[in-house]
Parts: structure tokens; sequence; C-alpha cells
């Protein structure tokens, strides 16, 4: 009875509390909350590094598009200081102020006093964590090798910055949102799916991406199964007619057609081509790890579930 | 002292089909020589495997020869034109301005296309030509080629367009466009198709047949300008040809692999090595031996990092340079 109690409190509440949350922004430095002495959270991140982060960080930002994503998603974004010059959403975000992140504008982040600076292994040089540090301002890294691993980043930063709730219920419901979309029915066997980040040399998404659990999740099958030490390696041609994809992402078919295609007439043959079952899936939501990636999983199984072009 | 050509020509010929023997067999596809025989004598489009060997292995293999036998050809009129041993085929400048014009296409052409044609290629060639055409104006003086001016605008202007492609790559904050820029920076094979083998082939075939017409004018600029013209020679003439017959070649191989180096040094050298410094075959089997060189590393460069394989350009340095350096002290001692 006590839990029910509890979640039905919890329930009546959370409108309430989501709308101070809303009011927070434009009163929430200059009236510190009286935990704020509290003490220091020691974190380790998923690189494994130890830092310290005041008990309730109130000047945070990211270094990474998708970090910013997340942040947007769970702080309360007052507290979010900065973005970088390729943090274009939320919307909200474009009114931060910009620190460029490459090269990284050490001095404008120094000057802007970040509590605690959030950042994606790949983005962010641990040389460049690593003067930050030196600097005083720690650098929280995530790494997200399964659509799982973003939930449990979102819940970290949860944790970190005091929005356990907020986290939790985002996190829940995106699971949710996930699982209708596993329950729907799957082709067998799932398609192969080469997903091509760039033409010259040809760049794809390994094995060892976020994009092989995601199209797992969409009822396909990442065409590249053999991990290579890159993340991204390069194929040759050869590879590519041996792989055989059933469906190429990476433009649509006439784009691919007159560039891709008309680069390497001799892939032509690949089933992709013949059957042409070549689509465009938005690049945010292919390269940007965040809050958005259930979106990415639906666009996913709308595209390759979806007829040949004409 | 020269010695005779011909054994030297004919191993030449016979390691260059081992070679390409060997390197039909290195990739994804399993194949056998029974399927690379049938291929050869049969070919059938519709079996994938057939399809591999023979519009990817031998065109990749066979624009490996030639750019090899360009560069190495380039390299040897080049060092007997400014009669220095250090001169190499990208002296004027052609490297640097081929990866500048195909980097600037990768940068400022979203759709890499102009009038329908892949554009990177014809930048690279644009670029390459381009910085030679003004490298050669600042080195010569009243219509003629001044060796060490040249030299040195050479340098200077290799210097310039390195720094502005440097820019251009700092300034392109995408991974991918770097990978781009890298490839244009050490130079691959991996686009190699039948439909521009044609240009490196008649680069190459004109040039070695030139040079064949001008090798009493070349050996005699051996001599040094005022003994060569003592002798009859119009210096100020040959060097122009022998430019343009240079340029030509290292402009062909630049703009369909990229800038791979070190071949063009090496490769004379090891030539006058082994059959002296104007021997009759020279040009022939300096051609053979660069080609083998690069086919050789390639095939490295693909059995060390498959399936892409590492930039050529670094295979020719990593195992060429220790080679080279033997090869000086053996000669000095």
């Amino acid at each position: 009875m006590p839990r029910l109690f509890a979640a039905r409190l919890l329930g009546r509440s959370l409108p309430l509390l989501l709308l101070l949350a809303a009011c927070r922004p434009d009163t929430p430095a200059t009236i510190a909350p009286p935990e704020a002495a509290a003490a220091p959270q020691q974190l380790r991140d998923d690189l494994g590094r130890t830092l310290t982060v005041p008990a309730h960080p109130r000047r945070i930002m990211a270094l990474a598009a998708s970090m910013t994503e997340m942040l947007y998603a769970v702080a309360d974004t007052a507290t979010i200081v900065a973005r970088t010059q390729v943090c274009d959403y939320p919307a909200a975000a474009l009114r931060k102020p910009v620190i460029n992140s490459y090269p990284l504008d050490l001095e404008r982040l120094v000057a802007l006093k970040p509590d605690v600076v959030f950042t994606t292994t790949g983005i962010t040089s641990e040389a460049d964590a690593q003067r930050l540090q030196e600097l005083g301002i720690p650098v929280y890294y995530q790494q997200y090798d399964k659509v799982e691993d973003i939930f449990r980043g979102l819940t970290d930063l949860g944790r970190i910055l005091g929005r356990v709730p907020q986290a939790r219920h985002l996190v829940d419901s995106l699971r949710a949102e996930l699982r209708a979309v596993e329950s729907l029915p799957k082709p067998s066997p799932a398609s192969t799916v080469l997903a091509i980040t760039w033409t010259d040399p040809i760049y794809v998404y390994g094995q060892n991406t976020l994009f092989t659990d995601k199209i797992r999740l969409a009822g396909g099958q990442n065409a590249v199964l053999e991990k290579f030490t890159q993340p991204y390696p390069a194929l040759t041609r050869e590879y590519i007619l041996q792989l055989n994809p059933d469906i190429v992402l990476g433009g649509s078919f006439g784009k691919l057609d007159s560039t891709f295609f008309r680069l390497y007439p001799e892939l032509k043959r690949i089933q992709a081509y013949q059957t042409r079952r070549i689509y465009d899936p938005t690049d945010d939501l292919m390269s940007r790890p965040g809050p958005r990636v259930v979106e990415s999983v639906k666009e996913l199984r709308g595209l390759i579930w979806s007829p040949p072009a004409p | 002292m020269s010695r005779p050509a011909l054994p030297f020509i004919l191993a030449s010929l016979l390691l260059t089909a081992a070679l390409l023997a060997v390197g039909l067999r290195v990739g994804s596809y399993e194949t056998d020589y029974a399927l690379i025989g049938r291929a050869l004598l049969h070919y059938d489009a519709r079996d994938p495997a057939q399809l591999v060997l023979i519009e990817l292995r031998l065109p990749r293999l066979l624009l490996a020869l030639l750019a090899g036998a360009g560069l190495a050809l380039s390299g040897y009129v080049m060092q007997a034109m400014v009669n220095n041993p250090l001169a190499d085929p990208y002296l004027l400048g052609t490297a640097s301005g081929g990866a500048l014009g195909a980097s600037l296409t990768f940068l400022f052409l979203p759709g890499l296309t102009v009038f329908g044609l892949y554009a990177p290629p014809l930048a690279a060639l644009v670029g390459a030509l381009g910085v030679t055409l003004v490298v050669v104006v600042v080195g010569s003086r009243r219509g003629r080629v001044v060796p060490t001016l040249l030299l040195l605008a050479g340098v200077a202007m290799g210097s310039l367009v390195t720094a502005v492609g440097g820019l251009l790559t700092f300034l392109a904050a995408t991974e991918e466009k770097l990978r781009t820029i890298t490839f244009w920076s050490l130079g691959g094979f991996e686009r190699a198709n039948w439909a521009t083998l044609p240009y490196p082939a008649a680069a190459v075939g004109l040039g070695l047949a030139a040079l064949a017409l001008l090798r009493p004018q070349l050996n005699l600029l051996l001599l040094g300008e005022e003994r060569a013209t003592a002798l009859g020679l119009p210096v100020a003439r040959t060097r122009w040809l022998l430019l343009l017959i240079a340029s030509g070649l290292t402009g062909a191989v630049v703009a369909l692999c990229g800038p791979i180096g070190f071949v063009g040094l090496v490769i004379p050298h090891l030539t006058r090595w082994l059959l002296g410094t104007v021997g009759g075959g020279n040009m022939l089997f300096c051609a053979l031996l660069g080609g083998n060189f690069l086919v050789l590393c390639d095939l490295l460069a693909r059995v060390l990092y498959p399936p892409a394989g590492l930039p050529v350009g670094l295979v020719t340095a990593l195992f060429g340079v220790p080679f080279f350096v033997y090869l000086l002290r053996k000669q000095g001692a």
C-alpha cells in the first residue's frame, strides 16, 4: 500500500514538479538551495576516469551535439551555460552562447567556469579533456555501444545532475516506445543493410557501432559482420560486392545513382541497387547517439520496410 | 660504364608477370588459378568472382604498374634535366598541387561533379599542372629553364601549396573529409577502373617513345650545361621538352592515384646503380622497375591492412627508405 500511495503521490505531483522545473530558469543560481554545501560527488565515467563534481552542478555544458540533446532532455535547461558550433537541437539550444569545439576554444570555455563538461568518446580528444581537468574543469565521458547504453547514460546524467525523476520518466517512455517497435512483425531472414558514411574512399558503419544495434532493433542486420579496429572501416568495392547487401543507406536512390554508383559502376550488381532499395536516413538521427535514438530506430524501420523506390 | 640492359629487362618482365599472378589472388573473394584462367580466357560477367577479377583486381594492378612506371620515368627525367640526384617528380610542386586541387573539390563542391564528370581527378590534374606552370615561370629566365632557380621555386611553391592544403584540412571539420584529404596526400589505387586506365597508359607509352628519341640529348645533359652546349645541344629547347614530358607523366598519375611518394626518387637511382648512367635500356628498365615496385607495395598494403589497404604512399616510404639508405651506404663503401 505505501508504494501505491507513493506512486500516486508522484503521479499527482509530477506535473507540479515539471512546472516548477520549467519556472526555475529565471532564478536558478541566486537562491542557492541549502544543500549546495553538500559534499562533492566522486564519479567514475564510462572511460573509467575518476573525477570530482559538485554535489549539485549548476553550470554544465556538452562538447558533443548528441550530448547537448541528452542534457536538454534531462537537465534543468537554465544550468546549460553553452553549446558548441554543431549543437543545433533542440531549437532552444541555439540561444546559448557558442564555444567552438574544433579546435577547442579553451579560453572561452574556462571563462564560462562550468562545474562539469559532458562529452562522448570519439568527439572530444582525451588530450583536450586532460587539459580541461588541469584547468579545474572535470570532463565526463559517456560511451554507447548499444541503445541500452544511451538509456543508462540518461539515467547516469539524471543522478549526477540531481534530476533522477526526470531521467527515469524519459527513459521509461523511451523504453516503452522501443518495445512497441520491437513487438512489430519482423522479416525472416533479416535484410542486410550497408550504411555508408563517405564515398571516396568508401567508409561505412562497422559492426562495432551503435548502428548495428539500432538496425537490429529495426528488424534488419548490419551487412558488415566482420569486426575491424576502426568503428567506421574503409571498404573495397570487392568487399562490398561480396557482402551484396539487400539495402544501402546513405542517400536517395537518385542521389547515390548519380554519385556513388557513377563512381563505382561495378557496384550496380549488388542486390540493393538491383531492387532499388537505397534510402536516405536523417543525418543527425544516424550520427547522434542521443534521446532521439528511438526516433532513429523507428525511421530505420520505416525505411527498410518501405517498398522499393519506383 | 654501362651494362647490357636486356637481361635486366627480361627479369623485370618475369617479375611483373609473377606479381600480377599473385596480385590477382589477393582480395576478399576466394579465387584460384583455374578461375583466373577462365576469367581471362572466357570472361563471364555474370559470375561475381570473375567480375571482381576482371573489373576490380586487374585494373588496380595495371594502374599500380602504370603509376610506378610513370613516376619512375618522370623522376629519371627530372634528375637528368636539372642534373641533381635529389630531384623527383614532385620537384615542380605537382604532388602538392594535385592534392590541393582534389581537396578543394571535396570542400567546396558538395556534389563532386562538374558537367557530369567526377571532379576530384580533374581538379587534381588542373592543380598539378597549374602549380607546375607557376614553378616553371618562376624558375626560368628569358625562355631558359635555370635548374637551381627551378629547384628553389619548386621547394618554395611546394611549401606554400602544402600550407594552403593544411589550412583546408584544418578547416574541414568532419572526419570523413579528413580521410579523403588523407587519401589525396598519400595516394592509392582503390578507384582504378578500365574507363580511366587509358590516360596513364597513353602518358607512359608516349613518354617512353619520346624519351627513346631524346635519349642522346638526355645523356649529353648529364655532362653539364656548358659541355652539352659545346657539343651542339640546344640545351634550352631540350629542357623544355623534358619538362613537358615529366609534367605530363606526373600529372596523369597524380590525378588518378594521388601523390605517391618516393618511387620517383629511388627507382631512377636504382636503375643507374644497376645499369650505369647512360645505358641504352635505362628508361624501359626504370619504368618496369617502378611499376613492379608499386605493384609490390600495393600488395603489401592490402595484405597488411585488409580489406581497403594502407595508403600506398606510406608503404613506399616504410619499405623504400630503409632499402634506399642501405643502397646509399653500400655505394659509399
